[in-house]
């Protein structure tokens, strides 16, 4: 009983030192915040001139955009936080040490999330102020919460790979998008359900089917991360 | 009874491509095959040369 | 040494080409013109066999790269390759003919409908399959992160069907149509399924010989790159 307890609290142990390294040179650097920031607004103001919306059609097309940054911002996130491993041979270091691979992966996955939520913080009131619309909603924050998850989920084990090709910066979003399309389809309409008001009725299957996405890809996920770091 | 739609063009379109396509995979795996054998026969050649 | 067929596959072979030669007829002779949309439905049989084909392709090749994680024995990567390059094929010649069958009785080229979409996306990530693999210079990373990548594609499908779908109960408009509740269906009768079941048939037979000529390829290659390699040390 004793063996077990200790076990699952060195595991999380691993989990939260990888998340706080992580995060702590991010903290340091700032490098990655301000990029996505800056991408953010950026995209904001290409999709005002591309698609020439008046202010009606702009409402409807909020969650969209919003879903389109989020899905682009994402990929630098993923490509930055396992480009930094590889280049500095902290992942060798990492797989060296007696930890159990997937606390690795956990922890990986959990910096990327919260960095993916950290996004969400600084694009939502943003965009708030640019489509003149009250977008702290709970059922948002729902659906952000939820899609960030599955994405996050993939977008870790697909960028760990990606990361290890000659082609790695071109290559993640091409693996990593045809797989998300559940969750953005999901995404995006949860979301301008929950901003239009819609009965929850109406947007209830696709919350279902974000957290079948997120159960089914976490955890297959999980069983498959070994395989890509093995060496 | 209504006329069948004419479409006849559009049958013999997607023929051409179900057959062409397929055709084109026999024929590039009929050429990878030879290439490969003439590989193998090539390397076994330089091997049975370099053991005399 | 050049390795003859073996003669399972010879038979194999001709098997595959007689049902062919069959299914062939008995799309021009045997089934009836459909009524309303004339003779490009006859494209229906092969084109849902092919698409059959392609996603069997896949199937199989997400198996194959879960034996291959299991056991490391290159003989189900080549499989897995094998699996995926006839399913790229196959999808392809579904989705293309697919459209051509749409473009008469839809008025377009294309449409947004669940199917054809999910089917596209298939072929979009078995593309992206191979260029991870080409991206990867070692052997055996490319064919562990092969197996992974068609494993992973392969559960998004279903996912990306089911969301599509609900996503389409909302909006069916198929653009550019005039008719906004099409769906391209069409009373089958008997002899019109007995053909669709033989095509099917038959399309499976083809794609077990293919998928059995191309693992053959694929163990020559792999057998010619060893003995390259052993020469150049």
């Amino acid at each position: 009983m004793r063996g077990t307890v200790s076990k699952a609290s060195g595991f999380l142990k691993v989990v939260f030192a990888i998340v706080w390294k992580d995060l702590a040179a991010e903290w340091r650097s700032r490098e990655l915040i301000s990029g996505m920031l800056v991408f953010a607004l950026l995209v904001i103001f290409i999709f005002n001139f591309a698609l020439e919306l008046d202010t009606q059609a702009r409402s409807t097309v909020t969650s969209g955009v919003l879903w389109a940054t989020f899905t682009f911002a994402g990929t630098l996130g993923l490509n930055r936080s396992m480009a930094v491993e590889k280049d500095r041979g902290c992942l060798d270091g990492l797989l060296l040490a007696p930890v159990d691979r997937t606390a690795i992966y956990f922890g990986k996955t959990l910096a990327n999330f919260i960095f993916m939520l950290l996004v969400a913080v600084i694009v939502l009131p943003l965009y708030s102020i640019f489509y003149n619309q009250n977008l702290f909603i709970p059922g948002l924050l729902l659906v952000i919460f939820l899609g960030s998850l599955g994405y996050v989920a993939v977008g870790t084990i697909l960028a760990s790979m990606a990361v290890q090709a000659r082609t790695r910066d071109i290559l993640l979003p091409i693996l990593l998008f045809p797989v998300i399309i559940p969750v953005l389809v999901a995404a995006v309409k949860a979301s301008s359900g929950f901003l239009q008001g819609s009965a929850f009725a109406d947007i209830q299957s696709w919350l279902s089917l974000l957290v079948a996405y997120d159960v089914i890809f976490v955890a297959v996920s999980f069983m498959v991360f070994d395989f890509v770091v093995e060496e | 009874m209504p006329e069948a739609a004419d479409t006849i063009n559009y049958m013999v379109a997607g023929y051409v491509v179900i057959f062409g396509v397929m055709l084109t995979y026999l024929v590039s795996l009929v050429a990878r095959w030879r290439r490969a054998h003439r590989d193998k026969a090539m390397l076994k050649e330089l091997a049975d040369r370099d053991e005399p | 040494m050049i390795k003859e067929q073996p003669k399972l596959l010879k038979t194999l072979n001709i098997i595959t080409m007689v049902m062919m030669l069959i299914a062939i007829g008995l799309v021009f002779l045997y089934a009836p013109m459909e009524a309303v949309m004339g003779p490009v439905q006859k494209v229906f049989y092969f084109h849902v066999s092919s698409t059959w084909t392609g996603a069997l392709g896949f199937l199989v090749s997400a198996i194959a790269g879960g034996f291959y994680l299991r056991t490391k024995k290159q003989t189900w990567d080549i499989i897995s390759v094998a699996g995926v390059e006839i399913g790229l094929v196959f999808m392809l010649i579904g989705i293309v003919s697919g459209s051509i069958w749409a473009r008469p009785i839809w008025n377009t080229w294309w449409t947004w409908d669940p199917r054809l979409t999910t089917t596209t996306i298939m072929e979009l990530i078995y593309l992206a399959y191979f260029m991870l693999r080409r991206g990867i210079e070692e052997p055996e990373r490319r064919a562990r992160f092969g197996a992974v990548y068609s494993i992973v594609g392969f559960l998004s499908v279903p996912l990306t069907f089911l969301s599509i779908r609900i996503f389409r109960t909302i909006h069916p408009v198929i653009i550019g149509s005039s008719d906004p509740t099409a769906s391209g269906a069409f009373d089958m009768t008997g002899k019109m399924t007995q053909t669709f079941v033989f095509s099917l048939i038959t399309y499976s037979v083809l794609f077990a010989t293919l998928l059995w000529h191309r693992t053959r390829l694929g163990k020559l290659s792999a057998e010619i790159e060893e003995a390259k390699l052993r020469i150049n040390e």
